[in-house]
């Protein structure tokens, strides 16, 4: 309760910054909007050149880009570490968190969330409207809170996995480049995994379950029944993916080192 | 009373590597690491009492950040015991913080875009401070750092000096029973530091809060601390009253004389033949520096000698400042 409490206060005071320098706000708000509708663009026409990808089609294809959406934006709003490795550990950032009595990767998802990025779940979710209409796609009642819940937990395992990946700086003093490799890696996720090669498929699926994030997930929707333990098994692996993420990071915390000053 | 702060046999070790030098050197890291263990903190014990204030010095390196550190539970210590307020820092590290307030000079805990004000909010959101409680406590705080026309001010427009009476106010919204400042007054002006200065001693007074400090500025130590802590190179060298660090290490009394003619040190060695004195010539004036056991018989011979039989224009006897006894100490060692 207290957690949610204090999730408000900060996304309160997060807008009020936000708001204090208008010109910016207006500015950032209008290039996000512009963003994504180049973003739409460009999906439209590069999916307009395939038309059968492994038994998918086009529409369908669009239809699970626009599901990876929703829980990426979720992701990129809160799980702003790309730098976690020179701000908090190099620059020493980690000591004033540790002294406050929240727990510390929360205090980092407080701290550095990115509300602008929530934008990009409207574009999944246009996108999504887009292709399921021209698939015809009836909507029952369970399905926005199935929406809901496989958005989540997409969120959690792409949140788990970079978790688990900032937290090599506990162990490694240098930096390293995997969070890039990674940001392509978690492309894979939006195209149907059956096109991929089959230890491909089981990495995305059991190692980097990227896949729990787009095609799982968007499946069920699409009415694919042979997917269907896959896609109720998105929420159980975010959780389980970001619960193992959240005990490497309370180990790694007991391991830091700070900086010196 | 209970002791705020028991450390037993702290010990952290840091695991460093050395590199070799040259390209060869760099492609045989790449392969076998050199790895050093480095003791940052060795083997040390040391209790504080609550409502004392406490001086904790050091040459930079000797280990005092390391040691708050573990004390406030943000590093792990390699091995010993440390209990402060009744916790363990590290393993309740959540629940130990809010009975602890921190200031690191040189890291800021305000948030750099949001007023003053915002941030004193929402700490008081996070520390989970009642309306009462926050209204009472924080408006004499404000009041006595002369914080209000700074409140609805961003904090990256503040100066350093305005900014540090901030994060100190910051350290504070809980009430905390025990306060650790680390260099809390490193770049600020007199009269900030003064203020600060007599803040701590209100707080002290009033609340009676234990503070621990950490500082290169001696007469910080002077102005608030009975007891000094001195590390070196990751050991305590000296746990005790800073006025006994005075009498037991100070080396006499300093006499200076101005003469009005000219004066030669033999002269004035062959006057005071007598004796035990050591006479020092000021590179820059005419100024000789008799330095003498600190006894007042004999410092009262050697003015009337050197008296009897110079003219003397101004005489001026100083004691030893702390700052040389420090430098002393580190020059020489303990023993």
């Amino acid at each position: 309760m207290f957690y949610i409490k204090i999730f408000f206060q900060y996304v309160a005071q997060y807008m009020k910054t936000r708001m204090q320098y208008r010109a910016d706000l207006f500015v950032e708000f209008i290039s996000d909007l512009l963003f994504q509708a180049v973003n739409l663009i460009f999906i439209l026409v590069v999916f307009g050149h395939t038309n059968l990808l492994g038994g998918w089609t086009r529409d369908e294809i669009i239809f699970i880009y626009g599901f990876f959406l929703v829980p990426y934006a979720l992701f990129s709003s809160f799980f702003n570490i790309w730098d976690f490795n020179e701000r908090y550990i190099v620059k020493g950032e980690l000591d004033r968190i540790l002294t406050r009595p929240i727990h510390s990767l929360f205090q980092m998802v407080l701290e550095r969330m990115e509300l602008e990025s929530l934008f990009g779940a409207l574009t999944g979710i246009a996108v999504m409207v887009y292709a399921g209409m021209s698939l015809g796609l009836v909507i029952s009642w369970a399905d926005p809170l199935l929406f809901l819940l496989f958005v989540i937990g997409g969120m959690l395992v792409y949140g788990g996995i970079f978790v688990m990946i900032a937290c090599i700086s506990f162990w490694a003093d240098a930096r390293t480049s995997i969070m890039p490799m990674m940001y392509n890696i978690g492309n894979y996720g939006r195209y149907p995994v059956d096109i991929y090669n089959s230890v491909i498929r089981f990495i995305l699926t059991w190692v980097l379950p990227f896949a729990f994030v787009g095609v799982y997930p968007a499946a069920y929707f699409l009415g694919k029944e042979e997917w269907l333990l896959y896609s109720f098994l998105t929420p159980v692996m975010g959780i389980i993916f970001f619960g193992i993420s959240i005990l490497i990071w309370n180990s790694g915390v007991k391991r830091y080192r700070g900086a010196g000053n | 009373m209970k002791d705020a702060i028991t450390v037993r046999n702290l010990k952290k070790e840091f695991k460093a590597y050395s590199s070799r030098s040259g390209l060869k050197g760099a492609f045989r890291d790449l392969l076998t690491r050199n790895y050093k263990i480095v003791p940052a903190v060795n083997d040390i014990s040391f209790n504080v009492k609550q409502g004392e204030m406490v001086g904790y010095i050091g040459e930079n390196g000797a280990g005092k950040s390391t040691t708050i550190k573990m004390l406030t539970g943000i590093l792990t210590p390699t091995s010993g015991e440390v209990t402060v307020n009744g916790m363990n820092p590290h393993r309740d590290r959540e629940k130990f913080v809010s009975t602890i307030g921190v200031v690191f000079g040189q890291r800021s805990q305000l948030w750099w875009d949001i007023a003053v004000q915002e941030s004193f909010r929402l700490l008081k959101k996070v520390y989970k401070v009642s309306d009462e409680q926050f209204e009472s406590h924080m408006a004499h705080v404000i009041k006595t750092l002369g914080l209000e026309p700074l409140l609805d001010k961003p904090v990256r427009k503040l100066s350093l000096g305005q900014r540090m009476r901030c994060e100190l106010a910051a350290a504070l919204i809980h009430n905390p029973p025990l306060l650790f400042l680390d260099e809390p007054t490193i770049g600020l002006d007199v009269l900030v530091k003064l203020k600060i200065r007599e803040f701590l001693k209100e707080i002290n007074e009033k609340y009676n809060t234990t503070i621990l400090l950490t500082t290169h500025d001696l007469t910080e130590i002077e102005a608030l601390c009975e007891r000094v802590v001195m590390l070196d190179d990751g050991k305590i060298i000296y746990d005790g009253a800073l006025k006994s660090l005075k009498e037991k290490w100070g080396e006499g009394k300093e006499i200076e004389f101005q003469f009005l003619e000219e004066v030669e040190i033999t002269d004035l060695n062959s006057i005071t033949a007598s004796s035990e004195v050591k006479w020092e010539k000021n590179d820059k004036e005419p100024i000789y520096t008799a330095i003498v056991e600190d006894n007042d018989e004999l410092i009262s011979l050697l003015i009337a000698k050197v008296v009897a039989d110079l003219k003397v224009k101004d005489i001026n006897i100083k004691e030893t400042s702390t700052e040389e006894i420090i430098r002393n100490i580190y020059d020489r060692g303990i023993s």
